[in-house]
């Protein structure tokens, strides 16, 4: 009869630490003392979003009259819910990362989340204003579309055909493709440069498009998620990764064997996605987008979450400028 | 609706594309694992004990551990030892590894349907252990193997959509970034599930044909 014998399981257990000693290799090397040569310059080390500072700015923002808020039935429905349904990620660096030890989730988009929430509802707890419900690529639409979540703020670029299906509100931040290389790389300066190179981007990312259409023929690996492709360059599976400027420059701080070259070539503009039944409320959520604009509580936002990782004092986009807003 | 048909031919190559890439790790990936299965089968029922403890260490190893954490061991992981695989390879890689588990296991438990008179007899008549195997105990054992040998086929077909995850571009891989671009998610969904659906059913099929196949000739032990 085979039983775990003292022998099977000795070699059981000699395999199995082999494999959990391989795995903990692979988390990559040590990183060096040099910091990569990133758009923001000096010391980009421990570059992390105050959560203080993000609350300070939550709560300094607009909050919507009564009479604003009773003339719409969905504003009315978040307030008697007491809180927004936000579709989005707790994965994503600088836009909506959730802090593993306080369950605190904090970015740019999660903040257009929790400031319309607290413009609706008024209140004062930062981290019961919205409620994330995890959204992909693929969840998006669908969730939207039957009510499942109120909006979605997910780094949503806003397309022609998206906006078949669903409602945009905005834009509400501009950004664009830019390019990741290893620090050593002295070949590639700029988008012409990728024209023979390994590229690799993400599978739910509209860098896709991008690349047809400025380096036609070259067809780049596709991986899930950020950190497969960030993983893919520093092995040298890949010369370059392709995407949204903001996300590369957060990757440059945390691995300094990355650099981010060139300006952005695309422009890409995100959008909070609604329900597309009733188109008050999208007037809504403009109207709030609007206010924050004005008010600069949008600007305060931006400094307490992308502007910790890039230079500069940006300008919100316009309002329906974008073809699908 | 017109859309939808317009999207399908603007996209046939990619989406073809796709499907032979499933049908090639499928079948690379069953053939590779029936052999090293079989082979670590032999070794788990050999009288050399090293053999038969490497044998239990491979099969316990691969057979447990998710073939999601596999694969992403070998993009990712082999990488900083220094192996660097085209992709396609790795898939396959792990879908042989983690197959070649399961299909051990099928073949041991098929070797052991074969009645030990069968072993005795071909001992009496002087045939060494290997031979006895090869001509005597593994013709009889695949043929009561077919149909779970099929569910094996079929497990290591759906295993192969998760290579999608570590960017292997099969139909799963393609109908997701298809979704992307056109926000279809049913349709495009559907018609990868159809896909499996099929390669299933006609392995299915094939399964079916084998076993009436083997059945007309037997010269096993009664059952």
């Amino acid at each position: 009869m085979y039983a775990f014998s003292r022998r099977g399981l000795f070699y059981v257990a000699a395999g199995s630490s082999a494999a959990v000693a391989l795995a903990a290799c692979s988390s990559g090397a040590p990183p060096t003392g040099t910091s990569s040569g990133s758009a923001s310059g000096s010391a980009n080390a421990n570059r992390q979003i105050s959560q203080d500072a993000y609350d300070a700015v939550i709560k300094g923002g607009p909050v919507a009259g009564a009479s604003v808020v009773s003339a719409s039935p969905w504003a009315t429905k978040i307030k008697s819910q007491g809180y927004v349904k936000r579709g989005g990620t707790t994965t994503g660096a600088i836009f909506s990362l959730k802090d593993p030890t306080t369950g605190r989730i904090a970015g740019f988009d999660a903040g257009i989340g929790d400031l319309l929430a607290h413009y609706i509802t008024g209140g004062t707890d930062v981290s019961k204003l919205t409620q994330v419900a995890q959204t992909s690529v693929d969840t998006r639409e669908t969730m939207l579309q039957n009510n499942t979540v109120d909006i979605v703020v997910a780094t949503y670029s806003i397309t022609v055909p998206r906006a078949q299906k669903i409602a945009f509100a905005g834009p509400y931040y501009s950004s664009g493709d830019s390019i990741q290389v290893r620090a050593d790389n002295t070949t590639i300066k700029s988008v012409d440069d990728l024209k023979d190179k390994k590229l690799v981007t993400e599978s739910n990312s509209t860098a896709i498009t991008a690349l047809q259409k400025y380096v036609p023929g070259n067809t780049p690996t596709l991986f899930a998620d950020n950190d497969s492709c960030v993983a893919a360059v520093q092995q040298g599976r890949a010369d370059a990764y392709i995407l949204d400027e903001a996300i590369l420059l957060g990757n440059a701080v945390k691995a300094t064997d990355l650099k981010v070259v060139g300006t952005p070539f695309t422009v890409d503009p995100y959008g909070v996605g609604v329900n597309k039944d009733d188109p008050a409320v999208k007037a809504f959520v403009n109207t709030f987008l609007q206010k924050i604009f004005d008010s600069g509580d949008w600007l305060k936002l931006w400094k307490a979450t992308v502007g910790v990782y890039v230079d500069g004092v940006p300008t919100p986009p316009a309002i329906g400028s974008v073809a699908g807003s | 609706m017109n859309q939808i048909w317009q999207m399908l031919g603007d996209n046939s190559s990619f989406l073809l594309n796709g499907v032979l890439t499933t049908v090639g790790l499928t079948i690379l990936g069953f053939v590779g694992a029936l052999v090293i299965g079989t082979i670590v089968a032999v070794f788990r029922v050999s009288p050399i004990t090293p053999l038969r403890v490497l044998g239990t260490v491979y099969v316990e190893f691969f057979r447990n551990v998710p073939l999601l954490t596999l694969l992403i061991l070998i993009v990712f992981g082999l990488p900083d030892i220094g192996l660097l695989i085209p992709l396609f390879w790795c898939g396959v890689l792990g879908l042989v590894l983690a197959g070649s588990a399961f299909i051990c296991e099928t073949v041991r438990s098929g070797i052991n349907t074969i009645s030990v008179g069968q072993s005795e007899a071909a001992r009496a008549l002087g045939m060494s252990f290997s031979t006895q195997l090869r001509l005597i105990i593994l013709p009889q054992a695949f043929r009561t193997m077919v149909q779970p040998l099929v569910n094996n086929f079929i497990g290591i077909l759906i295993g192969s959509s998760l290579a999608a995850a570590v960017g292997v571009s099969d139909i799963t891989n393609v109908t997701q970034q298809l979704n992307i671009r056109y926000a279809e998610a049913v349709v495009l969904f559907l018609l990868s599930g159809a896909v499996y659906l099929v390669f299933a059913l006609g392995a299915g099929g094939v399964g079916s044909w084998l076993e009436r196949l083997v059945s007309k000739s037997r010269i096993g032990s009664a059952r």
